[in-house]
């Protein structure tokens, strides 16, 4: 878990991308510079009623005087974009985190393919700002429902010239998986989008055989599985040895929160990683969308994941 | 969040047993004359440190607006002596030359990033645990020595943890509040 600073921000501007999207830009009242940022990271904005909605950086990663996330106004979202889009305006003061990267660009790849669709094209644009900096061979496969709903375009053309390919359905030109190839040594593949895209993305990467170290995903939503049905379980302290009890309708976090640990948190969908913790002698049920699987053997999720009968954390 | 509790959770710096003990314990440090430089609060826990050019003690709970004083502090929650917390901008100075040389190179932990409310220089924070000072018209009691956390590694990226060891700075309650202003000067009572 890492605990990050909060700092309460300016809005100093705001611009329409499409009728649905405004690209937001914050900075500092009194600092010249934000904190380091790298391509693929994203920052918590803090409601007022105390919850967190994650949103990519989308600008120029590194050390700048200023950030820009892009925000769709989703209609039938948790209410976190509908309160940005009616409460931010220029001056407005907002709370956000240091930036965290779940989501990096892989160090020493030799290609990359980016695919993203709609809204989730933010963190694939820094990406794409990042690559197009260093000279890297990469491609850009841009899905929207069309060129005038897709997200950031005009930036993204600039960014990535030729190296953009769109696929707007009023176009009739759909994405097909197929595209991302065959798996060859250096080459990451990277998607951000709705869930049905990620989807077939992973399906078709895992049908041409490319390893799991090659292929990133970001989902900022929960995982559906509405089969599941939650076990209680127990939770031992590893610093302690003292036993709590998870019931099947409450969380790790939740239990452990009662009985007075101070735990960061931040989506509490299993998304964004604030609250991973060390564990052993246990079986995780893993249900977040954020640990990679070579992460899985001693790491958990203590928002969403839970245990089979039983599990020692490293609290 | 659970650090929200509601409540007061702050200890008399002479009921904490650190400082229970060193209250019957002669010692101490006396004849010294040092000043506060810098007040910093934060409203809540993980909230960046904002620099007061006064501000407003209140005894048994603290700077006025600061999270321990509002109970939204990381450690609210658990009661301890917290209403003030100090460091020695000596200590920070000595992390800034690397010395002793514990980490990788020097550190500039700077008064806004270390999260004490209060850095002070000329005042030998070590010797004050059990003893009653002054900041300005406001009393304080040293209750115990501050010790580094994990949290304010995570949080600044800074391996800090290691070289705060032992000049982590002092926990104290307010004995007497009143308002308090950079410049301040910073004395021994009963010393």
């Amino acid at each position: 878990m890492t605990a990050r600073i909060i700092q309460k921000l300016r809005v100093a501007a705001v611009a329409e991308s499409t009728p649905e999207v405004r690209v937001y830009t914050l900075e500092h009242p009194r600092k010249p510079l934000l904190p380091d940022w790298s391509a693929g990271a994203h920052v918590d904005l803090r409601l007022p009623d105390g919850r967190m909605r994650q949103y990519s950086l989308c600008g120029e990663p590194g050390p700048q005087p200023r950030w820009q996330i892009a925000v769709k106004r989703e209609t039938v979202g948790r209410g976190g974009s509908a309160w940005v889009h009616d409460s931010l305006a220029p001056g407005t003061e907002v709370q956000v985190s240091a930036p965290r990267n779940n989501f990096p660009l892989a160090a020493g790849a030799v290609r990359h393919v980016l695919v993203g669709g709609g809204i989730g094209v933010t963190p694939l644009l820094a990406m794409a700002r990042s690559l197009a900096a260093q000279g890297a061979d990469f491609t850009f496969h841009l899905c929207a429902r069309s060129a005038a709903l897709a997200p950031l375009l005009a930036e993204l053309r600039v960014v990535c010239g030729e190296r953009l390919a769109t696929w707007f359905g009023d176009e009739g030109r759909r994405f097909d998986a197929a595209l991302i190839g065959a798996p060859e040594a250096g080459v990451h593949l990277y998607a951000c989008g709705p869930h049905r895209l990620i989807e077939a993305v992973r399906a078709a990467a895992a049908e041409r055989g490319w390893a799991e170290a090659q292929q990133h995903y970001e989902v900022f939503q929960p995982t559906l599985d509405e089969n599941f049905k939650p076990e209680p379980f127990e939770l031992r302290i590893a610093s302690t040895g003292e036993v709590l009890l998870v019931p099947a309708d409450r969380s790790a976090l939740d239990v452990l929160r009662e009985r007075g640990f101070a735990l960061p948190s931040s989506c509490e969908l299993g998304v964004c990683g604030s609250c991973v913790c060390g564990y052993r002698d246990g079986i995780v049920i893993h249900r977040d969308s954020v640990l990679p699987v070579s992460a899985r053997q001693d790491r958990m999720t203590l928002c969403v994941s839970r245990a089979r009968v039983s599990v020692t954390v490293e609290l | 969040m659970s650090n929200t509790m509601a409540g007061p959770t702050h200890w008399d710096g002479f009921e904490h047993p650190a400082g229970r003990v060193a209250v019957g314990v002669a010692g101490g440090a006396g004849g010294w004359r040092g000043s506060l430089l810098h007040i910093h609060i934060a409203e809540a826990a993980s909230f960046e440190m904002e620099e007061l050019a006064e501000a407003r003690c209140v005894a048994g709970r603290g700077i006025e607006g600061d999270r321990y004083f509002l109970g939204t502090g990381t450690y609210s929650p658990k009661p301890d002596v917290r209403e003030v917390t100090l460091i020695e901008q000596e200590a920070l100075d000595a992390l800034a030359r690397n010395d002793p040389p514990l980490q990788g190179g020097p550190i500039q932990l700077t008064p806004e990033l270390h999260r004490r409310n209060l850095t002070v220089r000329g005042v030998p924070l070590n010797h004050l645990v059990g003893r009653r000072f002054q900041v300005g018209e406001v009393i304080l009691r040293g209750g115990r020595l501050n010790f580094p956390c994990k949290y304010l590694e995570e949080l600044l990226g800074l391996p800090v943890y290691l070289p705060l060891y032992n000049r982590s700075g002092l926990n104290c309650s307010i004995e007497r509040g009143g308002i308090i202003r950079p410049g301040d000067a910073v004395l021994p009572l009963d010393a």
